[in-house]
């Protein structure tokens, strides 16, 4: 009894210069960010948008770079960066954006910033239960702050920043708070996470989310070439095959495994390689279970992790049964999927066709967030544009979201929500084939709209001598923003 | 004007009790509920009432106003579209001392009386004035016709599920809307009634006749210019569509023609012509009420820079045509349970069992199919939409519990264009096996024919079926 006193004493007395001295140290790695955003009016997309400001904690990951989450640094026009026991501001810019994994990577303009700084190694996945520390700059205070807690669960959950997209999550229970995003997550002086959402108290208590360093490594690997290509998908959907009669007419063994290719979306990286009614047996070699699992590295888990570690030009090999022949295929990642008009966009400014009064804006959640669409053909459009590839027919879905009241378009106003189907018999499928079309100089602009409904009639005439008094009355800086097309990714370059 | 108590009776007590099909459970119905009404006596003992009221009823009954005396009644007409129903006591004598109302039109400005009873049968006649008379929608949604609006501050009184309108003792109308917060009540009114009345005198009956074409209005200068019309001539409605097999796709009209006239009155630019008792008041009125079903309406139609008259024989649209139907009332809903698989005909009955904002609980996608019918199946050959509404989980069924909500499209290869094809297309099951698919994922499940078969007993005692399948009505 007596000669244990002195060891807990010195294992005391350890513990507690480690906690002070860590604070010390971690001051070396831990920058203050804000941020002076612009963000664009989809009301009045002429407009540059209101300026707002922000703020949250980066981190050194390397000699030069500060690390944060992209919903920090979004829309910036203005960054600075400040760390502890330095009165100055430095000026730092954005040189990567992940916005499907809420990550970015920043520059700081004066080199000297990162004198006497000290990058923090990354980790890997903590134990469940095991202690977290939490550091920041978040609300409740103007200097750095710490907070602990455990790892409560791992799991694929919904990033919110892009609200599309969902990656490896770990929730912990310590405090995370405006301001805490971008921080890292230490566990024994390693990153294991970077802290980016929380919960608000009236929904649930202790629950905070970081990023854990699985997806903190891909997105570094990713933008070593110089651009970030945007996380990889195999666009497929997927069955589980546990009914016995199911099994039996795919011609499947009583051995659990197994699943069935459900959809294959046309514009994605398994089109003209996987068929609907195909059997996925395994992936890269991994055998797939009649769930839909497969095991990676010790721990059971979806099939979609596996294209969640590969990167652009890489490849997955299949297993497939068709038709009761097996078959090997290969789904090569050319393109990460084209389709991100359902994500929340940024550094983006909204893009428009101002025609005769009548507003005309590509949907996009941004667009329907701002104007919040009663017409129910325009809220389906927007919901089942993947799953029912509605992007086929209209990559773009042109939407006359509002009417600046003319003499010109008074009689027009109910055409608000119409989707555009064609301009003179010509189909419409993008705001850029629209401008084309509008471009031309008939005697009318016939414009007819998804579905019965009398045509939008236009006389060229009116609408040129409107043009002038409509910018004038509106204030209207600019008729048309046809921008880069928010809807197909430039192909990876 | 005040009632005198010795006047025999006009109005008589309707009390109702109804029974409506669970149509998220097909194989049984709901709790009964009973609502009272006041009816109003027609000529040869017969009673008028709303057909909400009647709708899905498994016992009427009439009652004297002071509710000595009750004898049980039934349908003799009912007609969702107009709201309207006709009823009888199966007491022939039960009405003998009641008299019959005469039915007459009222016009706007006029004083209506809205009559309700008390407990002692006495009369309470609220008055207020006729306000409008236009074409709006009736509660199926389907059919828009005249409507007479007033404003009576009622009060409550029991049977007020509908009651009767009087202007100078003559029945003018059925009040079947009432808004407490700004005393409007909805009526239907004369013209209606005497339209359902006739048509019901004879066999069978036919219902209020269309049409088909879908129009809107030319208002817009720049659409006049366009399509040609002189800047002299006003009005005209401009075609935008045309149901199919319709009277007027049968005529020859097409979209993009502008009906100038309909059976020489003028049609303005809203769509209106002039009434001669009502003024201007939708052609809707000319069409489905001053007319029934077979008549040939003669209408002036441009096209091109021609004007030609165009004969077009309207007729009622019968509920079963529609691809997804409107409503399914006194007939209980297909089914077909296949495993433990509940098969059904999509309807728009079927989405309203997501309550009172159902357009926006209901599954999206089966939403969207019903508000857009008209267009997304103008092409198809397609008779009904087939739908998995949920599963009775059963071993043959394990894997496929989660499925809900989906559109069959085949069974077996076979398409599906009603719940009737099943029993063929299960007819061709391959190797034991029955394929059934859908529009989107899964896509393609698999059941096992002879496990179906092996467990139907299990199935039918596990979940108390009454039934496992009803494809007739």
């Amino acid at each position: 009894m007596s000669h244990r006193f002195p060891l807990l004493l010195l294992a005391l007395a350890l513990f507690t210069s480690e906690l002070q001295a860590q604070p010390l140290e971690i001051r070396k790695s831990l920058a203050r960010i804000t941020n002076t955003t612009q963000e664009p009016n989809y009301r009045i997309p002429w407009l540059p948008g209101a300026t707002g400001g922000g703020g949250g904690t980066g981190w050194v990951v390397s000699k030069d770079r500060l690390m944060t989450n992209a919903h920090v640094v979004s829309n910036a026009r203005f960054l600075t960066v400040e760390k502890e026991n330095d009165p100055k501001k430095y000026i730092a810019t954005v040189d990567h954006i992940a916005h499907d994994c809420d990550l970015a990577l920043l520059k700081v303009d004066d080199p000297s910033f990162f004198k006497n700084t000290k990058p923090l190694a990354i980790g890997g996945i903590p134990e469940l239960e095991s202690t977290v520390s939490v550091f920041g700059y978040p609300i409740g205070g103007e200097r750095l702050s710490v907070t602990q807690g455990i790892v409560s669960r791992v799991d694929f959950r919904t990033y919110s920043h892009s609200i599309v997209d969902s990656h490896l999550s770990i929730q912990i229970d310590a405090a995370i708070n405006p301001g805490n995003s971008g921080g890292p997550v230490l566990q024994n002086g390693k990153v294991v996470g970077v802290a980016f959402q929380g919960y608000t108290g009236d929904v649930a208590q202790n629950v905070g989310y970081m990023i854990p360093t699985p997806v903190i490594r891909h997105f570094l690997k990713d933008i070593e070439d110089g651009h970030y290509d945007r996380y990889m998908d195999l666009s497929l959907g997927t069955f589980p095959l546990l009914n016995p009669a199911q099994r039996k007419a795919l011609a499947l063994p009583d051995d659990d495994r197994g699943v069935m290719v459900s959809s294959v979306l046309s514009a994605g990286s398994a089109a003209g390689v996987v068929e609907v009614g195909d059997v996925i047996l395994s992936i890269d070699g991994l055998p797939v279970a009649s769930d839909g699992m497969v095991e990676l590295e010790g721990e059971r888990v979806q099939m979609a992790e596996v294209a969640e570690r590969k990167f652009r030009r890489d490849a997955v090999r299949l297993e497939i049964l068709r038709a009761g022949h097996r078959k090997t295929v290969q789904v090569k990642f050319d393109r990460a999927f084209p389709y991100t008009m359902q994500a929340n966009a940024y550094e983006q400014q909204p893009t428009f066709i101002l025609f005769g009064g009548l507003l005309f804006q590509p949907l996009s959640r941004n667009l329907a967030a701002a104007y919040q669409f009663q017409n129910l053909r325009t809220d389906y459009y927007f919901d089942f544009f993947i799953t029912r590839e509605l992007y086929d027919e209209h990559p773009e879905v042109i939407v006359l979201s509002s009417v600046l009241p003319d003499a010109l378009n008074t009689y027009l106003t109910d055409f608000r929500e119409g989707i555009v189907e064609s301009i003179n018999g010509t189909k419409i499928r993008t705001l850029k084939e629209m401008a084309a079309e509008l471009a031309k100089t008939p005697e009318f602009y016939v414009i007819e709209f998804v579905g019965a409904n009398r045509p939008l009639v236009l006389e060229r005439k009116a609408v040129e001598a409107a043009r002038e008094r409509i910018r004038k009355r509106y204030n209207v800086v600019e008729d048309q923003n046809l921008g880069e097309p928010a809807v197909a990714d430039a192909a990876g370059q | 004007m005040p009632v005198k108590a010795e006047d025999a009776p006009r109005v008589v007590r309707v009390n109702v009790t109804n029974q409506a099909w669970d149509f998220t459970r097909p194989w049984g119905k709901r709790a009964p509920f009973t609502r009272r009404a006041v009816g109003a006596i027609l000529p040869g003992k017969r009673v008028l009432v709303s057909a909400e009221l009647v709708g899905n009823a498994t016992y009427l009954e009439l009652e004297s106003g002071e509710g000595a005396n009750r004898t049980p009644a039934s349908i003799v007409a009912v007609d969702y579209d107009s709201n309207l129903a006709l009823l009888k006591g199966d007491d022939d004598e039960f009405l003998t001392s009641f008299k019959p109302l005469e039915l007459t039109e009222a016009k706007v400005g006029d004083t209506l009386a809205i009559w309700q009873l008390e407990t002692t049968g006495v009369v309470l006649a609220t008055q207020g004035p006729m306000t409008t008379a236009e074409v709006a929608r009736y509660p199926t949604d389907e059919s828009s016709l005249l409507v007479y609006r007033a404003t009576a501050a009622l009060q409550f009184r029991d049977s007020s599920f509908n009651l009767p309108v009087l202007k100078d003792g003559k029945l003018v109308g059925l009040v079947v809307r009432y808004d407490n917060a700004s005393n409007g009540a909805e009526i239907v009114p004369t013209p209606v009634i005497e339209h359902f009345l006739k048509d019901a005198a004879q066999q069978p009956y036919e219902g209020f006749p269309r049409t088909g074409m879908v129009f809107s209005n030319t208002r817009d200068p720049q659409l006049r210019r366009f399509v040609g019309l002189d800047a002299k001539q006003s009005g005209g409605v401009y075609v935008t569509d045309l149901l199919k097999n319709s009277p007027a796709e049968k005529a020859g009209i097409k979209p993009g023609d502008v009906i100038l006239s309909i059976d020489g009155n003028a049609v303005d630019q809203d769509g209106n012509y002039v009434d001669p008792t009502y003024g201007k008041l939708s052609l809707i009125h000319l069409v489905s009420t001053r007319h029934f079903d077979g008549d040939t309406l003669k209408m002036k139609v441009f096209r091109k820079g021609e004007t030609r008259e165009v004969e077009v024989k309207i007729a009622y649209r019968d509920v079963g045509s529609y691809v997804i139907e409107p409503y399914v009332i006194d007939r209980p809903p297909k089914f077909f349970i296949l495993g433990g698989l509940v098969l059904q005909e999509l309807s728009r009955q079927y989405l309203k069992e997501f309550g009172r904002d159902w357009e926006k609980r209901a599954p999206p996608e089966l939403v969207y199919l019903d508000r857009y019918q008209s267009d997304l199946f103008k092409k198809d050959e397609r008779g009904k939409i087939v739908i998995l509404g949920r599963v009775l989980p059963m071993p043959s069924t394990l894997g496929y519990e989660e499925l809900r909500h989906l559109v069959v499209t085949k069974i077996n290869g076979f398409a599906l264009l009603s719940l009737n094809d099943v029993p063929s297309a299960l007819a061709q099951a391959e190797n034991g096996l029955h394929k059934v698919e859908f529009d989107t994922d899964p896509r393609i499940i698999y059941l096992d024919a002879g496990a179906i078969s092996a467990e139907e007993s299990a199935l039918v005692r596990n979940y108390r079926l009454p039934a496992t399948q009803r494809l007739s009505e």
